[in-house]
């Protein structure tokens, strides 16, 4: 270890990491989709007669022909058909209601309804020949007029499902308010708000490679939660749980895009059963850009009455979200943004309202912030541009409306009950490290010199959720001694890139009073911890931690009460230090952990822990300067202080926060789908086209924290990790909107690209239509 | 058609399709999986290593291209008595990699510079054209700046 910094880290940086497509497995097939170059239509054809006959192809097959595949007569699976993508049940992510009519093929049969929709499967005795063959699949689609946006799709002029409306899914959270408190209202903001669709872009696509033995099937993956795809499996081939093994080895990167079971995935697995054969799916970059799911997506307008003095009366959010083609990953993911509606503020009068809308685009999911960034950064444009009408400073106007640190826990008119808070000490941390009036005298500076660029100055307070929603705020996790005076800890998390192998090991290490070096992590095998929740909603450390820190205690209970017993005294007698245990009276020895195993037996304590929801926060400020010319945005600074609670890892939280800040800069300023008139991404040149940040973009970056330790766990530690992408992108955009006193905020919509600034420079001042 | 690849000091006879990219020789036929695709295209540097000393991306290259050539990939960046590269080093105290997928590329790129020139740790600019050179979705870069920085400080037989 004297090298590394983390565990992960030695493997890692010599090329010995073990990523699914470095798998090696004997005899193993590739499989290739063909996919629909359309974005709507008619599937008429499907042909792979000449696909079948290419040197090196196993088979290739439709949804039709799949239907027809003979059982193998080694397998034991007694499937006839290609079961459909099954619909998320996790924190109302879908619904039954919405996926009722609506079946999600893993093959496309009759209709084809976002491009890159799979049509069919080949698989080759390597991907060289499983793209050999794909190439010779003959398709034909008559196309149909395609939605590529939600208000566009919610009018039902196109149906993605005939008889069925594209409005899959309707919600609230908060009371109607009366039109007579806008009436009434000094001010009301009105705005609309574009979130735009986000390519989670983990630099690992996505990854699968089932093996089939004897009954069984390991399936391979970089997945987020392990056990809920083993559980998903085995519905699918009708198998119980047991059969399937589900291990995930080094994931590279997931920000909650890793997390179901996709279309491709079924189909994998299932034809590993089939032909009694391994069978890989590696998914290309191109491919992923297609296909693989989106974040965001939603049109927001927006409501914001405050009184005279800038108290906050009502707040109203409606939103039309883009869910994309079928409502079974993330129908009811809006809800998530209506439930955070409220943000850090003592709003009377909180209602959002949630249409969620199919379109012809690849589904969308969860992606790092998954929902809260479209809450926050609706709310925190429109305090801006509060703050500029009301001509009351930004900050101040903030202030005057947080919640108090005294009014937690805090029901919100949305739904949340917050947990803990001091929303202004993190805003004050964030201007104190910005030099806030610093920035303030040096922009009224710039305003009377004709030939300096105009800067602004951008705030966004926020407040998120962690850890997920009633019914999944829990975790499975055991630890175990040894003989050999070691630890084994193992937890249902399923990390990709969180150090959990560094982090988790030092906390129980830290309860039992150890070193860290005599405590191992075990994680992502469905062998070795049988039930488990896994890593998204900034849960691991927070749920997976706080269960560890318990069963570390409970295993420690246990030991006095076995040493109790072997020395014929009380428990209360027994004391633990450092791992040993010894009588409180007589002084004599302690005894090492590991001599108590070898003389009286095995020592493990199984644990399923309940968490309560988190609620990190935190405030971030951004200065920028535009080039009015150019339309280009230059960030200057931003600082980010974020609070999640007690912190396990500075380094590790710290590197969460930096890199979430960057992702944060890429949906305000260069991340977007742009699609041509038929509905297809305009992404031909790949990641030249999607424009993610490289180093070239990144401005000085400062972050810092505050703790406030969540109540509802002894631990005390929040989610960390998408705060960057909460926080931020409003901060960038109220920055822009400051420098250039837009009076109209619609004007200002993501990614602010050169276009998108130019024409808000040449738009009417704020003080133009005063 | 047979070709012969130098890879980290050790020959290798192979008989390779034209067609196959040297990242898929490098990971298939020659089982070193430490040299990751992440965009195969051209675009992210995932997999870029060494070859005679450059460091190109070895999606777009094909293997018979490299034929007769030296490949160095990030299996080959540690001593020979298994003593970690400085840039190993340096990543890891700086927490340069997180998920560790781009990381063999961001090692390999600038293995490459610094092998050539370690004095580029002296000027700024040079060591932000390498970290923008390729993609990372985790770090947020800055961290892998600051590790060639500092392995630029700790290379051997540098000044300290």
């Amino acid at each position: 270890m004297e090298h590394w910094s983390r565990r992960e880290d030695e493997r890692l940086l010599t090329g010995a990491g073990r990523y699914v497509a470095d798998m090696h497995v004997p005899g193993c097939l590739d499989a290739a989709f063909v996919r629909s170059d359309v974005a709507h239509g008619i599937l008429r054809e499907v042909d792979c007669s000449v696909a079948c006959e290419v040197p090196g192809v196993v088979g290739a097959w439709s949804a039709a022909e799949l239907a027809d595949l003979p059982e193998c007569p080694r397998s034991a699976a007694t499937l006839q058909d290609l079961p459909p993508v099954p619909h998320t049940l996790l924190a109302r992510l879908s619904t039954e209601e919405a996926v009722a009519g609506r079946e999600w093929p893993v093959l496309a049969k009759d209709r084809v309804r976002y491009p890159g929709e799979a049509l069919a499967v080949v698989v080759g005795e390597d991907r060289y020949r499983a793209e050999d063959g794909a190439a010779e699949v003959v398709v034909r689609i008559d196309p149909l007029p395609a939605v590529v946006s939600p208000s566009a799709a919610a009018a039902d002029s196109v149906r993605l499902f005939d008889g069925l409306s594209n409005i899959a899914f309707l919600g609230e959270a908060g009371e109607p308010i009366e039109e007579s408190v806008w009436r009434e209202a000094a001010v009301v903001v009105e705005a609309r708000y574009r979130q735009q669709l986000l390519m989670p872009t983990p630099m690992e696509c996505r990854a699968i490679l089932c093996v089939p033995e004897h009954d069984r099937l390991t399936g391979w993956s970089g997945h987020q939660m392990p056990h809920r795809l083993r559980r998903e499996l085995a519905a699918l081939l009708g198998w119980p749980a047991e059969r399937i093994r589900v291990v995930v080895p080094d994931t590279g990167g997931a920000f909650g895009s890793k997390s179901a079971a996709f279309p491709e995935f079924v189909a994998v697995a299932f034809l590993a059963v089939r032909l009694n054969r391994p069978v890989r799916w590696v998914e290309d970059r191109l491919e992923s850009m297609l296909v693989a799911s989106r974040g965001r997506g939603q049109d927001q307008r927006v409501r914001l009455a405050a009184d005279a003095d800038g108290r906050l009366l009502a707040y109203e959010l409606t939103i039309d979200a883009d869910v994309g083609a079928y409502p079974h990953l993330g129908v009811g993911l809006p809800m998530q943004t209506a439930w955070m509606a409220t943000g850090p503020y003592a709003t009377p009068r909180v209602h959002a309202g949630v249409r969620s809308v199919l379109t012809n685009t690849m589904v969308t999911y969860p992606y790092r912030g998954a929902g809260r960034p479209e809450a926050a950064i609706a709310l925190e444009r429109s305090m801006d541009v509060l703050a500029r009408w009301l001509g009351i400073d930004p900050a101040e106007l903030r202030r005057r409306n947080f919640i108090s640190p005294d009014d937690f826990p805090y029901q919100t008119p949305t739904g949340r009950r917050y947990d803990s808070g001091n929303y202004a000490a993190a805003l004050d941390l964030a201007l104190q490290t910005l030099d806030y009036d610093g920035w303030r005298a040096e922009q009224d500076r710039r305003r009377t010199d004709p030939d300096a660029l105009p800067v602004g100055i951008g705030l966004s307070c926020y407040v998120e959720r962690s850890g997920g929603e009633p019914g999944g705020l829990h975790e499975f996790v055991s630890v175990e001694a040894g003989e050999d005076g070691t630890f084994t800890a193992r937890c249902g998390a399923s990390p990709s890139g969180q150090s959990h192998e560094t982090v988790f090991p030092a906390l129980v290490a830290e309860t039992f009073g150890v070193d860290a070096a005599r405590v191992r992590l075990v994680e992502g095998d469905t062998d070795a911890q049988p039930d488990g929740l896994g890593s998204f909603a900034s849960r691991s450390a927070q749920v997976d931690g706080a269960a560890l820190q318990h069963a570390a205690t409970l295993l420690i209970e246990q030991a006095r009460e076995r040493a109790a017993v072997l020395w014929g005294v009380p428990a209360q007698e027994v004391a633990w230090s450092h791992g040993t245990v010894h009588p409180v009276r007589d002084g004599s020895a302690a005894m090492d952990l590991a001599e108590l195993v070898k003389a009286t037996g095995p020592m493990r304590v199984d644990d399923r822990f309940e968490a309560g929801m988190a609620f990190p926060f935190g405030a971030h400020a951004a200065v920028i300067e535009v080039d009015p010319e150019l339309g280009t945005v230059r960030v200057l600074r931003v600082v980010a202080v974020d609070d999640c609670g007690r912190v396990l890892n500075p380094m590790v939280v710290h590197g969460q926060a930096f890199g979430s800040v960057v992702q944060g800069i890429g949906q305000a300023l260069y991340e977007g789908i742009p699609f041509d008139q038929d509905g297809v991404p305009l992404l031909a040149n790949g990641l030249l086209d999607y424009l993610l940040p490289t180093f070239t973009e990144i401005p000085p970056i400062e972050i810092k924290g505050t703790c406030t330790p969540s109540p509802s766990t002894p631990l005390g530690a929040k989610g960390a990790g998408e705060s960057g992408c909460i926080g931020t992108p409003a901060a960038i955009v109220n920055a822009v909107a400051d420098a250039l006193r837009v009076a109209d905020p619609d004007l200002l919509q993501m990614p602010l690209t050169p276009d998108v600034v130019w024409r808000a420079a040449r738009a009417p001042k704020l003080e133009e239509i005063q | 058609m047979k070709i012969t690849l130098t890879v980290n000091g050790e020959q290798y006879p192979l008989d390779v399709e034209p067609r196959r990219v040297l990242a898929d020789v490098l990971r298939e036929d020659c089982r070193l999986t430490g040299t990751h695709l992440g965009c195969e295209h051209g675009v992210c540097g995932a997999c870029t290593v060494l070859v005679d000393g450059r460091a190109v991306r070895s999606c777009l290259m094909l293997a018979v291209q490299c034929d007769g050539g030296s490949v160095r990939t990030v299996e080959g960046l540690a001593g020979p008595d298994g003593e970690p590269h400085p840039l190993q080093r340096a990543f890891s105290a700086e927490h340069a990699l997180q998920c560790g997928f781009c990381t063999p590329g961001f090692l390999m790129v600038a293995a490459g510079a610094l092998e050539r020139d370690p004095g580029i740790g002296d000027d700024p600019e040079r060591v932000a054209a390498l970290v923008g050179s390729n993609i990372c979705r985790c770090t947020g870069y800055e961290p892998i700046r600051r590790a060639i920085m500092r392995a630029a400080r700790e290379w051997p037989g540098r000044p300290t």
